[in-house]
């Protein structure tokens, strides 16, 4: 193999643009073994990824179910109207934003800051106990944690019950009820939920730092906190720009869960989002082509947001996706 | 290099004679069960002899979340139309969100033979699932159409099908329910003894009453008023105005008993009035602020609290509640005092219009769907269960165990029948499981020989049923049933206006959706404002109430609703 290999290379060299494809072909029998290998998982990109963007032939179309292709009304792009026209889509827009971007720089800085700490812990034991407490709300599913959030939150729950016995509430509160808390409530219920799953992969990341480096430093002198931030934060550097860039990518994804299980008429201004109002307009009403336009809507977003992280991390000259 | 052809080739036979396997099984399930069609349907043409039929189970879907899935060979009931038709049903209930249920099945195109859609009929119809049952009923259902045929104007689709068959028919004459099933104001029996039994029918004195009630109990931890908010049942919220102006529960409108104008409540001054003194309630502490948060099962853990003393509601919605402080009860008679007493509360005290008048609910019903294997036992299950005789079985059950005949042909209970029938023996009799979602005589009919259809209606068993303490409560107001203490309802042939179907995505729906949204957003402000500021609220609330086209949906609702009185005229 390594022989056939170094016989093609000076030949290739010099080749125009036809060779170029002999060159090509003779890669390709060469490693027949790889391309074979990877057809099955091409096939299945193609097949579930690819396929069925056929079905965003439905925004366009007043789709009925049972009807077959050619039996469908056809209506141009008045669902994007209907979508992009609704007074409440600014705001749907805006709340899905912003509970993303506070899911973004929450998990990011919360998951970070724990990793690094947990990381300095030299009590093993401690550091398994923290790690599997702040790892089980994860395991929870968001139906039953929704319900301990509204218990804890409820008028004769813990959070009033505590803050009426030392005087700082006169009456109760009904925290669900008051629509700009939301933000703060689906804030604090995510880290909650998602802190310790969230540190794994830096904490894996901090495993890959050779220990040599931080040796060194301890012989220039750095204390903990120097090595922190000199050694540790670089060495996971790469980690964290990767996620980043995937993450910004979804940030038209601000959950669906939380904000329909905890949300509620009265905070509907503050906690309703895409995702929610796609399924009260959408699907609900059996409208699946006002779904696919928002999903459609949602993915060329995404695609734009992700290809401009992506090119601003290689202006920077860090690490990024390809 | 020989070794690595002879894997890479062993890999590719493998993976083509999977796939050829996995073809092969597919086609060969396709031709079983497609040949077992003609073969059973042979069978049920023929079984008109004594022949045994040879026995099929069908897949039912009902739409209704909270029931036990259930065979229905599996109880009394059920096992003996089994053996009378050889046709079982396994039933499979709701878990989670209805419309997303059927909008999944909506979307594979695969059903179950029969779906009980509950609310979401209108999905399933625009989608083409349910079959035209004109011919079938016409070939098999002479007793489908002995029951159905006063109906059939107003079943017929706009094509001209019958799709599915709806279950509020009246066959013969029609009897009131003695109990309360639909909306009232419900308060504490106890409040009504300790005030010496008031006549109460101005919404101003119950809150009076609670009111004082509290106040004569400080130290009990009461609750005045609770009210129902949770995702659909939402409507026992917004529909109180309605019923407070002297109107039945049409859904959204009031319709004008003579021009048959349908005009929404939502924005009015009825609407006003209510929440205005809700908002009042509230600033008393008598109201309970998380009933805006609260979920159905918070809200009927509340009503069995003892702590609550007054709400509004449906009766059908809180039955649960009831059986629980009725089964209380009955051990211990002390506590009869927590169960909960209807009241006919209006606006002024002027006649009230709780009770449903007779009418045909057009968008409930029970349909076969497209993927039916055997629409013709189905349909001949169906038209033997209309049969008198399986009617009483179904609704009365077996002579001797769980009904008597007296020497005039009256049907009863004895008091020890009444008592084993816990929900338990209900479930296992199979009287829960063709109570309300099978084709059926409707509630309110009677037998061909006057009985009540519905034991529940028989007045002997009515009578039976009652508690001393029922019946002490019952002759304070002088009265013999619950329904007594209620104005009869006046005749309203369109009745109920929200039983229109409303198409999938139309404006109608879409307006209902956004005028819902508005509420919910509003009403908890409306009501747990500081009142100076409710007027405030109540004009934001009102401005983007009429941005919605409320001229259109009332427009759309008053030609629907002349166009059914036209059909139900015309029969």
């Amino acid at each position: 193999m390594e022989n056939n290999l170094a016989y093609t290379e000076p030949s290739a060299a010099g080749m125009s643009k036809p060779a170029g494809w002999k060159r090509f072909f003779r890669q390709l029998v060469q490693q027949r073994a790889l391309v074979v290998m990877s057809v099955p998982f091409v096939v299945w990109l193609f097949v579930f990824k690819y396929l069925p963007l056929w079905g965003w032939t439905i925004a366009f179309q007043d789709y009925k179910p049972a009807k077959g292709f050619w039996d469908q009304k056809w209506v141009g792009f008045q669902h994007f109207e209907f979508l992009f026209g609704d007074e409440r889509f600014l705001r749907v827009l805006r709340n899905t934003l912003v509970m993303s971007s506070l899911n973004l720089v929450l998990g990011f800085v919360t998951a970070i800051t724990l990793a690094l700490l947990l990381n300095e812990v030299r009590q093993l034991v401690f550091k398994r106990v923290v790690q599997t407490i702040s790892y089980l709300p994860h395991f929870i599913s968001w139906v039953v944690a929704a319900g301990i959030i509204q218990a804890v939150l409820a008028t004769d729950g813990i959070v009033n019950d505590l803050l009426m016995w030392l005087g700082l509430l006169d009456d109760e509160v009904l925290f669900l009820g008051v629509g700009h808390w939301f933000w703060g409530i689906f804030g604090a219920s995510i880290v909650w939920k998602d802190l310790g799953w969230n540190t794994i992969v830096y904490l894996a990341a901090m495993t890959m730092i050779d220990p040599a480096q931080y040796e060194a430093a301890e012989m220039d002198g750095a204390g903990r906190f120097k090595k922190m931030w000199h050694i540790t934060l670089p060495g996971i550097k790469p980690v964290i720009i990767v996620l980043l860039i995937m993450n910004v990518g979804y940030l038209l994804e601000s959950g669906f869960e939380p904000q329909y299980l905890l949300g509620n008429g009265m905070n509907i201004d503050y906690s309703e989002n895409l995702d929610i109002f796609v399924l009260k307009y959408g699907i609900n009403m059996g409208n699946f082509s006002l779904s696919v336009a928002a999903s459609m809507f949602k993915t060329v977003v995404s695609f734009i947001l992700l290809f401009a992280a992506n090119h601003i991390a290689k202006r920077l000259g860090e690490a990024r996706l390809y | 290099m020989a070794k690595k052809k002879w894997f890479a080739s062993m890999i590719a036979l493998i993976m083509a004679l999977s796939m050829i396997v996995t073809a092969c099984s597919g086609k060969k399930e396709a031709a079983e069960s497609s040949g077992e069609q003609p073969a059973s349907t042979g069978t049920a043409g023929s079984n008109t002899g004594e022949q045994p039929p040879d026995k099929v189970t069908f897949r039912i879907f009902n739409g209704v979340a909270g029931e036990k899935d259930v065979n229905t060979n599996e109880t009394t009931i059920g096992k003996m139309l089994e053996d009378q038709t050889g046709v079982n049903f396994k039933i499979e209930h709701l878990v989670g969100d209805l419309n997303t249920k059927i909008g999944t099945m909506v979307a594979a195109n695969e059903y179950p033979d029969v779906i009980i859609p509950d609310a979401g009929i209108n999905q399933l119809l625009d989608a083409g699932a349910f079959i035209d049952l004109t011919d079938l009923i016409e070939k098999y259902g002479p007793n489908i159409k002995r029951v159905y045929e006063p109906y059939f104007n107003l079943m017929k689709a706009e094509d001209g099908g019958i799709y599915f068959l709806p279950f509020s028919t009246v066959v013969n004459g029609y009897i009131p329910d003695p109990n309360i099933n639909q909306g009232a104001f419900w308060v504490q029996r106890r409040v009504l003894e300790w005030a010496g039994y008031p006549k109460i029918n101005k919404v101003d004195d119950y809150f009076k009453l609670i009111e004082d009630f509290i106040k004569a109990h400080p130290n009990e931890n009461l609750t005045g008023f609770v009210t129902l908010t949770h995702d659909w049942r939402f409507f026992a919220t917004t529909n109180v105005p309605n019923h407070l102006a002297g109107y039945p529960n049409d859904g959204e409108v009031m319709v004008d008993m003579q021009t048959h104008e349908a005009k929404i409540y939502a924005g009015t001054d009825y609407e006003k009035r209510w929440f205005k003194l809700l908002n009042e309630i509230n600033a008393k502490g008598l109201f309970d602020k998380s009933s805006f948060v609260d979920n159905y099962d918070q809200y009927i853990a509340k009503l069995t609290s003892h702590k609550v003393l007054g709400f509004f509601d449906y009766g059908w919605q809180i039955g649960s509640a009831q059986n629980a402080l009725r089964d209380a009860a009955k051990t211990d008679p002390s506590q009869d005092g927590y169960r909960y007493f209807p009241l006919p509360v209006t606006f002024d005290g002027g006649k009230d219009q709780y009770l449903d008048p007779p009418g045909f609910v057009n968008n409930r019903g029970f349909g076969i769907t497209v993927s039916a294997k055997d629409p013709v036992r189905i349909i001949q299950f169906v038209d033997n269960l209309l049969k008198e005789e399986n009617q009483i079985l179904v609704k009365w059950g077996v002579e001797g165990e769980t009904y008597l005949k007296d020497e005039n042909g009256r049907m009863y209970r004895t008091q020890e029948m009444i008592d084993k029938m816990n929900q338990k023996f209900l479930e296992d009799y199979g009287f829960t499981v063709f109570d309300w979602d099978w084709p059926q005589y409707g509630t309110n009919s009677t037998l061909a020989d006057g009985n009540a259809a519905s034991p529940g209606l028989q007045p002997e068993v009515f009578q039976l049923s009652l508690t001393e303490a029922d019946k002490k409560i019952l002759s304070a107001y002088g009265v013999k049933t619950y329904a007594e203490m209620f104005a009869p309802p006046d005749n309203r042939p369109w009745f109920p206006a929200w039983g229109i179907q409303k198409e999938q995505g139309s404006p109608p729906q879409i307006f209902e959706a956004r005028k819902t949204e508005l509420q919910r957003k509003y009403i908890p402000e409306l009501v747990l404002s500081d009142p100076a500021k409710f007027e405030d609220v109540w004009t934001k609330y009102t401005t983007e109430l009429n941005k919605l086209d409320i001229a259109g949906y009332q427009q759309w609702y008053t030609e629907r609703i002349k166009e059914v009185v036209a059909k139900a005229q015309g029969k």
